[in-house]
């Protein structure tokens, strides 16, 4: 071991000893606290590590383990070290950052994988062979008789490893400046105040304020189920089963019962009718009618047969004003009305900017809604819920806030590498390639 | 178009893609591509109807999913067959459709109707569809790994590398563009393009699984148990990915 030139068994131990030194630094020092790295020091810490990998790569020919870094055993080596404490952090659930983790696990740090030295460390050290195989090859080919010629031959691998290197380098220092904030806008009101999402308790005043005019919720049909009198468990167990009321009419079957929907109402208010013919608890009916203000719910009139026995009466979901109706088969069993899911919800937004005199301009007027963000002076605006118990009529929004100056690096990588990936596609890495790279590698 | 015309659209499928298997293994060029790709055209007539009247894209459940898997199988098969020529490759991709297919005819599972917000976004059914073609290749990978392997033990030469190579830069091309399709679409759904959730975490793991497997290739092309195993264990990998570490 060790006898030039270096192969998988080095690689494998300076993952071991990174690993070493970083559950050393767990011990001494406790976890990364990511919240260090925000501006300037990432930015720093970026010139200083890529400064550190140009100098390496100008001193590979007098020190030999900056040339192994730039080795494919050296690339092999760090990725399944990453490989292993990825997977390792994949099977164990992951505790918040700010969580405290004592004794072993803490040490450990597998909880809170990417606060942990090792982890990083393995990381760091993927990069660096990454950007030292980089320069190699650039070297090379700037080197050559046709630059030019050899570094459109290489542009697959330039676009695949420095798309890489771009992307994890800019995403991993740029986290600590990402800024994610929650703003609750209540109908009508302007509202410059959010929290941070990793701080709830804290309250910060923005540069921009959101007014919420509209707050809009489609949903989904209703749909009939059947569940277990006593427990409330959907039947079948394990694999349940419903009926889907489209255009206020449905029919179907659940468990053997002929269910079918004749008539519904779309918005329908719970009412008691007392039947004075008859006596006890038979004496008050449920029935609905139509009623088109704040809290209607949809009622479908059931009809259920089963061999001789029929049952029928209305069905509702229920909702914040109105209790739910179920219509019970049995003893055993009732037909309900499964909660109607969202399809879409949406927030018709202005949002305001303040300007020096801290009266604020408006800067937009749009409607917001899931994977239909607005972006507003390097904000992202998200909607993110809202008052779930008053469903559609919720008298506010709730919208996440993101801004994340290091995206624009992040980006550049990422088209970098499906650029790559397309070359890839087209199969443009050729064998002959290959080996020309393996002959010129040390 | 529902699932209760499956049947139909899957049988006539499966013929034209026995046809072409058994033209590979003929050696009748022709017939393999006319019956092979007719066979393709039924099929993906079958889940444009059901897109259609689903309203929605085919990619929610894993009866679902499993449609994808069996369209893509015959995909893959074609081209890898038109790149390399292959005789038994038509025959294998036809196996597994047959599988896939014949799981979805004999134990369907509830086919909601319903898709919420966040995934209704344009980013995922390329998302999707690129992984599950994705998925189609390296699952032929591993099998030819696997199969390989078995010879090696038999102390029989190794002589697969060349389209496992091809079957892993192509698959790996399309597990690059999936994941960061998905990171692209998770900056616009949830705030984040990378938020090492479990299904992120093993997409990464997956990746980088494979590009071990491309670098070992590279640097020492004389070996052959060693690369056989990363091909089958990545792809065991890839099945963590796919069913989800759901907590």
């Amino acid at each position: 071991m060790w006898t030039r030139p270096w192969k998988f068994k080095e690689g494998f131990i300076i993952g071991a000893g990174l690993m070493l030194t970083g559950l050393a630094l767990q011990c001494i020092v406790g976890k990364i606290s990511w919240s260090m790295m925000a501006s300037p020091v990432n930015a720093i810490v970026l010139a200083t590590f890529v400064a550190m990998v140009v100098l390496m790569h100008l001193l590979r020919k007098r020190v030999y383990a900056f040339q192994y870094l730039s080795t494919y055993h050296a690339a092999i080596a760090s990725l399944s070290w990453a490989v292993v404490l990825t997977i390792v952090m994949g099977l164990t659930r992951q505790a918040p950052s700010s969580a405290s983790i004592g004794g072993l696990m803490g040490v450990l740090g597998i909880e809170q994988m990417l606060s942990a030295w090792h982890f990083v460390l393995v990381y760091t050290w993927l990069t660096l062979v990454l950007g030292l195989t980089i320069l190699r090859v650039l070297s090379q080919c700037l080197s050559g008789a046709k630059p030019g010629k050899e570094l459109l031959r290489r542009t697959p691998f330039l676009l695949n490893h420095l798309g890489l290197f771009i992307a994890i380098t800019a995403a991993t220092l740029g986290n600590a400046d990402m800024q994610r904030l929650q703003l609750q806008a209540e109908l009508g009101q302007p509202e410059w105040r959010a929290t941070p999402s990793e701080h709830p308790d804290s309250v910060v005043e923005l540069p921009l304020a959101i007014q919420l005019h509209e707050f809009t919720l489609d949903e989904y049909p209703p749909k009939l189920m059947m569940i277990t009198n006593t427990s409330g468990k959907v039947l079948p167990v394990g694999n349940p089963q419903s009926i889907v009321i489209e255009d206020s009419v449905a029919s179907g079957e659940l468990l053997g019962w002929q269910v079918r929907v004749t008539r519904s109402i779309e918005e329908a208010a719970e009412t008691t009718v007392v039947d004075s013919l008859a006596t006890g608890a038979d004496s008050v009916k449920v029935d609905f009618v139509p009623f088109h203000s704040m809290g209607y719910v949809f009622a479908a009139w059931v009809e259920a047969d089963s061999a001789n026995v029929h049952r029928e009466g209305w069905v509702s979901c229920g909702n914040f004003m109105f209790p739910f109706s179920a219509l019970k088969l049995g003893d055993y069993a009732s037909i309900f009305m499964a909660e109607r899911e969202p399809k879409r919800y949406a927030s018709d937004v202005t949002v305001y900017v303040k300007d020096g005199d801290e009266s604020g301009h408006v800067a937009a007027r749009a409607v917001i809604e899931v994977n239909k963000p607005l972006e507003v002076e390097g904000w992202k605006i998200y909607q993110l819920s809202f008052n779930e118990r008053l469903g559609k009529w919720s008298e506010y929004s709730v919208f996440e806030l993101v801004r994340d100056p290091w995206l624009p690096g992040v980006y550049v990588g990422i088209f970098m590498m499906l650029a790559g990936a397309l070359f890839m596609f087209l199969g443009f890495s050729s064998k002959r390639n290959d080996k020309q790279e393996r002959r010129t590698e040390s | 178009m529902t699932w209760s015309h499956f049947i139909a659209f899957a049988i006539a499928a499966l013929l034209l893609w026995g046809v072409g298997a058994w033209a590979a293994w003929k050696k009748k060029s022709a017939l393999v591509y006319g019956a092979t790709i007719a066979g393709i055209v039924v099929f993906m007539a079958f889940i444009v109807g059901l897109w259609t009247s689903l309203e929605r894209p085919p990619l929610r459940t894993m009866g679902e999913t499993r449609l994808w898997y069996s369209f893509f199988l015959p995909v893959v098969g074609i081209i890898t067959y038109s790149r390399w020529k292959y005789r038994w490759l038509p025959g294998f991709s036809f196996v597994l459709a047959l599988v896939f297919i014949a799981i979805n005819i004999f134990k369907p599972e509830i086919h909601n109707k319903t898709m919420m917000p966040a995934l209704q976004s344009p980013w995922f059914a390329p998302h999707v569809i690129i992984y599950m073609f994705a998925y189609a290749v390296m699952g032929a990978a591993a099998l030819v790994a696997a199969y390989q392997l078995w010879r090696a033990h038999k102390g029989k030469a190794v002589d697969s590398f060349n389209v496992l190579d091809d079957l892993v830069g192509l698959g790996l091309a399309f597990i690059t563009t999936g994941m960061l399709f998905g990171a692209l679409w998770a900056k616009e759904a949830w705030g984040h393009y990378w938020a090492w959730d479990p299904k992120e975490t093993w997409a990464a793991i997956t990746w980088m699984a494979y590009l071990v497997y491309v670098h070992t290739r590279r640097v020492s092309p004389s070996s052959v148990k060693a690369p056989l195993v990363m091909l089958i264990v990545s792809f065991a990998l890839l099945q963590m990915c796919w069913w989800g570490i759901n907590y």
